[in-house]
């Protein structure tokens, strides 16, 4: 839950607001059309930590969810961003055009969160690589059509 | 009047007329949609005659696809060893209930409390009629089944952005909506603004026709009278004796209607894999896969995690963990293998096939997919609101809320299914823990039934992405990706074939899992017969 959430419902608590009126701010969930405002950390809070866990440390069962946590493959950027723009095997694909999405039931992050993301993960769970990306780093990549 | 021309006024036109005019603005992220709607192949039992003697085949999963195969290859006389990942059979065919523990990906473990007789089917939970493959080995089983309700007219539909949050009645925004579209129409017709469509003869009959389908009055219009309560409900409901005269209720006006956005719940049964008769299991899903596990018995190794798959010249062998032994590794082999477990785990299995179908197994995302069941001490919306079974439709994050198609007027407790969740919210309910999921699903339906927070009792969230077994909902094929890998993934490499949903055009549906091991199955006899027999 990011600080500015947390000030809201905080806020809204001390003004002694309905339950009701709280859950439209509801900080657990993000209005559809406001997912292109998320930054790294929300996005993974909200998406990644699904499978990838809440620090990063994946999980097995009949198959595997890789940990992020010290994990080597992440020394090359564009090796998760590519996997997060396409995804791998049954992860869902996070890069396709927003008009695609509803084929295959993912979301659709912009370049610049794909980056955020990748630079969140990049630098969280015990992971300490110092170059940060932006859009233009994630342009050039392959994209899923 | 031509009934199939691009002009003919159809419900299909209306509606998409109508969607084109409101600008289709999307409020349901999923309503109800599940899958495409392919007919099954299913054409009845599949002949498996003059299996070879003493030839054998290893199925890999005790889900529907594997238990399927498992039961036709037995009963053609086969060899038939099946290995099943977890400790019960069924798969995703799957029902929780009371004394269950269920521990998802990451070690949340979560008991379920509900009451004796009442369950969640975390996955599927209705079987359309035309789903014959199915439905053949719920009779050959002696599964018994009963209605499952997919429509009905006494429950809600809500969006958090009209009418106040208030939730509206299914026949209100049915009888309304319809009321008004066809008075539209009606007044077109006569205005002859249709006359290039509609010819003189089958005018009159255009306009008797949205009379009846829009509950019109003498004058073509729709309002506050008997006629229209006869579809959307009364203000005061007819009786008997002294208190006998019903009132006509208001209807909604056709700008409200439609700036709710809330006729995109109306054909929620249209779809050919929705529509009515639909069934379930009596006591829950998972009965099917219980019988099938009855009928196979020591056919099915459990807790057998497959970690490799190799096959040569002679047969196949996998190589699996007993989970109840850790560290213990075992051999399985067969002269052929059919490989039901899904593309998810799949994927990360070494297996000696070719390049297409390492590529194909590679190709499919799968989907994110939540339900939340919910106790509650007593069935306030059959006792307090009159809905009995059926689905409400909301724009909150939980999509739906859906009420038990069994059990109506019990005594005692009951179990909603509070949330029912694809997409986005599917993946930020996953991303929570189990507990929060819960919170979070009484929090929203408070919005639809104020008695949540009174009547909760306990809950269980099932988010199909943590699932240990499957690691994701179901397949979800793009039409690039099924044109390059679909038919590569379904061929035979060797003496291995895949089967399960995924190996279908119904993904998501059980029938799927029937049919494509169906095919499977037939495939590999053929082969097993020009062997000669057995290798």
């Amino acid at each position: 839950m990011s600080i500015r959430h947390v000030t809201i419902r905080l806020a809204l608590a001390v003004l002694g607001l309905s339950a009701a009126a709280a859950q439209a701010d509801d900080a657990s969930f993000m209005p559809i059309a406001d997912l292109g405002q998320a930054n790294g950390e929300q996005i993974y809070q909200h998406i990644c930590q699904g499978c990838h866990m809440p620090g990063g440390e994946g999980a097995s069962g009949a198959g595997f969810y890789p940990k992020l946590a010290g994990d080597p493959r992440l020394a090359s950027w564009q090796y998760a961003a590519v996997t997060v723009l396409n995804g791998r095997n049954a992860m869902p694909p996070f890069g396709l055009p927003e008009d695609r999405i509803s084929e295959t039931r993912t979301v659709h992050l912009s370049d610049a969160q794909v980056a955020e993301v990748v630079n969140y993960i990049r630098s969280h769970f015990g992971n300490t690589y110092a170059d940060t990306l932006t859009a233009a780093d994630i342009a050039p990549l392959p994209h899923p059509r | 009047m031509n009934t199939t021309g691009p002009d003919s006024p159809s419900r299909r036109e209306l509606f998409r007329m109508i969607g084109s005019v409101a600008g289709g603005a999307a409020m349901y992220q999923a309503m109800s949609t599940l899958g495409f709607a392919a007919e099954s192949t299913y054409r009845g039992p599949v002949d498996l005659s003059g299996a070879p003697r003493g030839a054998s085949v290893l199925i890999l999963g005790a889900g529907i696809a594997g238990m399927t195969a498992a039961y036709e290859l037995r009963n053609a006389g086969y060899k038939v060893q099946v290995l099943e990942y977890n400790h019960r059979a069924g798969g995703r065919n799957w029902s929780l209930r009371g004394g269950d523990t269920y521990t998802e990906l990451g070690g949340f473990t979560q008991q379920c409390e509900f009451d004796e007789g009442l369950y969640l089917n975390p996955g599927p939970w209705r079987i359309p009629y035309h789903h014959r493959g199915l439905l053949s080995y719920c009779k050959k089983l002696g599964v018994p089944l009963e209605a499952f309700v997919q429509v009905n007219y006494n429950a809600y539909l809500h969006s958090s952005k009209a009418f106040g949050g208030k939730p509206q009645r299914y026949r209100e925004i049915k009888a309304d909506y319809q009321g008004h579209v066809a008075e539209l129409l009606a007044k077109a017709t006569r205005q002859s603004a249709l006359d290039a469509a509609v010819s003189r003869e089958d005018r009159e009959k255009l306009l008797e026709s949205l009379r009846d389908w829009g509950a019109l009055d003498a004058d073509f219009r729709y309002g506050a009278n008997l006629l229209a309560s006869e579809r959307r409900g009364y203000a005061k409901e007819p009786g008997g004796g002294l208190t006998a005269r019903p009132l006509p209720s208001q209807p909604i006006g056709l700008t409200d209607v439609l700036d709710s956005g809330l006729w995109q719940g109306i054909p929620s049964g249209d779809r050919y894999d929705m529509q009515t008769a639909l069934f379930q299991p009596v006591g829950g899903m998972g009965r099917i896969g219980e019988a099938f596990a009855r009928e196979l018995g020591p056919l099915i190794r459990y807790n057998a995690k497959v970690v490799d798959i190799r096959q040569d010249v002679h047969g196949v062998t996998a190589t699996y963990e007993d989970l109840a032994a850790p560290g213990t590794k075992l051999q399985a082999r067969a002269d052929w293998c059919l490989c039901t477990i899904p593309l998810t785990v799949l994927a990360q299995i070494p297996m000696n096939v070719g390049a297409a179908l390492h590529a194909a197994i590679s190709a499919v995302p799968y989907s994110s997919a939540v339900k939340v069941g919910l106790q509650f001490k007593r069935r306030f919306w059959e006792e307090d609101e009159h809905i009995y079974g059926g689905i409400s439709y909301t724009d909150l994050p939980i999509t739906n809320i859906a009420y038990p198609n069994t059990g109506y007027h019990s005594a005692g407790k009951g179990v909603l299914l509070g949330a029912y969740i694809w997409g986005q919210n599917a993946m930020e309910f996953t991303a929570m823990p189990p507990a929060l999921r819960v919170r979070k699903a009484v929090e929203y339906g408070s919005r639809i039934h104020p008695q949540y927070p009174a009547e909760f009792d306990n809950g269980i969230a099932v988010a199909w992405h943590r699932s240990p077994f499957t690691l994701g909902c179901y397949g979800m094929w793009s039409e690039a990706a099924r044109a390059q890998h679909y038919d590569n993934l379904c061929q035979v490499d060797g003496r291995i074939a895949l089967a399960g949903e995924h190996a279908s055009f119904i993904g998501g549906w059980q029938e799927g899992a029937v049919t494509s091991a169906l095919d499977a199955i037939g495939r590999l006899h053929q082969r097993a017969i020009a062997r000669g027999k057995k290798a």
